[in-house]
């Protein structure tokens, strides 16, 4: 299985030769950078402020509570006092960054596994490849082949519409269209027009309108 | 590099959260270092511990003024537009994690989608998918024919300028261009095309590109490409090559 990337190496520090990697390496270091120093500010309670000048020259800074309080801190070594008009503003600053971490950390998650997905998604598609033709990407196809395929695809078009067609008038007329004997609402007939679309048709219908249950129905 | 998971708040335990402090003030020093060294830029940091009132710098207090003098030359807005704090700075991580979500979560429709489609083709119903997904599955097939046209016109394209002298040849009878042909070529006669066309098109695109198992016929008088479509996948015996999308869908 061929590899992304290398994954982590150990590099010598010194200064990069290529200037694409230093760049992109400038890039994703300060952006760690930053999230380190965040992460002190909210563990420990500790007062930061990082100033980096990128390649370009254009200057980047992390400031907690902000960079231009710590820097005057610095420069007058006047431990400032905390008033508390000050305090309640970090206070509602801090309480913004505890909701936004955690909205952080639950879309990184959903994002690990929609990538898992992917790839899961990736193989399959790789293993009935082999043993399909017509799942081959189209440049590998044969002229006929292709003609085949196109016709296949053109009556599945039809009757993609004809099933589209047909959900859509149930949907209108649920009285004359509900599946005798249906027992998978626990024996009811009739009812409302939700009932029907569920129990009639077997659909699996959710709020955004994916089939959840579709991947399992298939295959 | 722990092992544990550390749970981002404010550490109550005090020596857990000096000890804690002492690390990873120490890591960040190292990181800047390296920022630094690598890119070759100029970089400070100003640590205020709630131990000390003394602050920790790096590189050193004398260079750290330095580089914030270059700082503060710039122009406000210069200053202004690439500073961030903890909040500004966690709502940009947070925009662009949800900006990947919807990207891949895009992608993994498409994938999906493409796999029922292949699975459709082959006779799997209908009946299990609702509006949005008939629709997506509509608009692949669209986009898919497309491409499948856009090849077909390619392939067809590319033998027209030889066309005329081939077909000049097969008229004089002449043989050469049956022996240029590749052994076990399937050749199938499209509906209302010349045969002589259609011997062109496979010579110039048909390869041993399937993969193994399939026929691989000689030339021979072909049923019209509809009917292939209802008879049986029948590899390696009299020659039909037939590949099988059985259209039956299953009434729901």
């Amino acid at each position: 299985m061929a590899r992304k990337s290398k994954g982590r190496q150990k590099i010598e520090i010194t200064r990069m030769s290529k200037e694409s990697n230093r760049l992109v390496t400038f890039s994703k270091r300060r952006s760690g950078l930053f999230k380190k120093a965040s992460e002190l500010c909210t563990l420990c309670g500790a007062e930061i402020a990082i100033i980096v000048f990128s390649p370009g020259q254009k200057a980047f800074s992390f400031g907690h509570p902000c960079v231009d309080t710590i820097v005057d801190r610095f420069l007058s070594r006047n431990p400032q006092p905390n008033s508390g008009s000050l305090q309640l503003v970090e206070a509602h600053r801090n309480a913004n960054v505890r909701e936004l971490n955690l909205q952080l950390t639950e879309t990184l998650d959903t994002l690990e596994a929609e990538k898992k997905k992917g790839e899961e998604l990736n193989k399959m598609r790789k293993d009935s490849r082999d043993k399909c033709w017509w799942e081959a990407p189209i440049s590998e196809l044969g002229l006929q082949q292709l003609e085949q395929l196109k016709v296949a695809m053109e009556d599945l078009k039809k009757n993609v519409v004809k099933q589209g067609e047909k959900i859509q008038m149930e949907e209108s007329n649920p009285s004359r269209f509900f599946a005798a004997g249906s027992s998978s609402m626990g024996g009811h007939v009739g009812g409302g027009p939700h009932d029907v679309k569920v129990s009639g048709l077997g659909l699996f219908m959710t709020p955004h309108g994916y089939t959840l249950g579709y991947g399992h129905g298939f295959f | 590099m722990t092992r544990k998971k550390v749970n981002l708040a404010y550490i109550e335990n005090e020596s857990a959260r000096k000890s804690t402090f002492k690390k990873r003030k120490k890591g960040i020093m190292k990181k800047v270092n390296e920022l630094s060294t690598l890119c070759g830029v100029d970089a400070c940091a100003i640590i205020f511990s709630p131990y000390d009132a003394e602050p920790e710098v790096w590189p050193s207090h004398l260079g750290a003024q330095r580089i914030i003098s270059r700082f503060r030359r710039m122009p406000e807005l210069e200053q202004s537009r690439r500073m961030v704090n903890q909040e500004s700075f966690t709502r940009q991580r947070l925009t662009k994690a949800e900006e990947q979500l919807r990207k891949q979560h895009k992608d993994n429709r498409h994938k999906e989608m493409t796999h029922v489609m292949f699975q459709c083709l082959i006779g799997e119903g209908l009946q299990y998918l609702n509006m949005a997904d008939l629709h997506d599955l509509g608009v692949l097939l669209n986009q898919t024919m497309r491409d499948v046209d856009g090849r077909i016109e390619l392939l067809t394209e590319a033998v027209l300028p030889q066309d005329m002298t081939m077909v000049n040849a097969m008229g004089r009878g002449e043989n050469s261009f049956n022996a240029q042909m590749p052994s076990g070529m399937a050749m199938l006669t499209m509906q209302n095309q010349q045969p002589t066309r259609s011997l062109l098109r496979s010579n110039v695109h048909f390869n041993a590109q399937m993969p193994s198992g399939m026929a691989m016929p000689t030339m021979q008088n072909q049923q019209p490409t509809r009917s292939l479509l209802r008879s049986n996948v029948r590899p390696g015996l009299d020659g039909n090559v037939a590949y099988t999308f059985p259209l039956q869908w299953s009434r729901g």
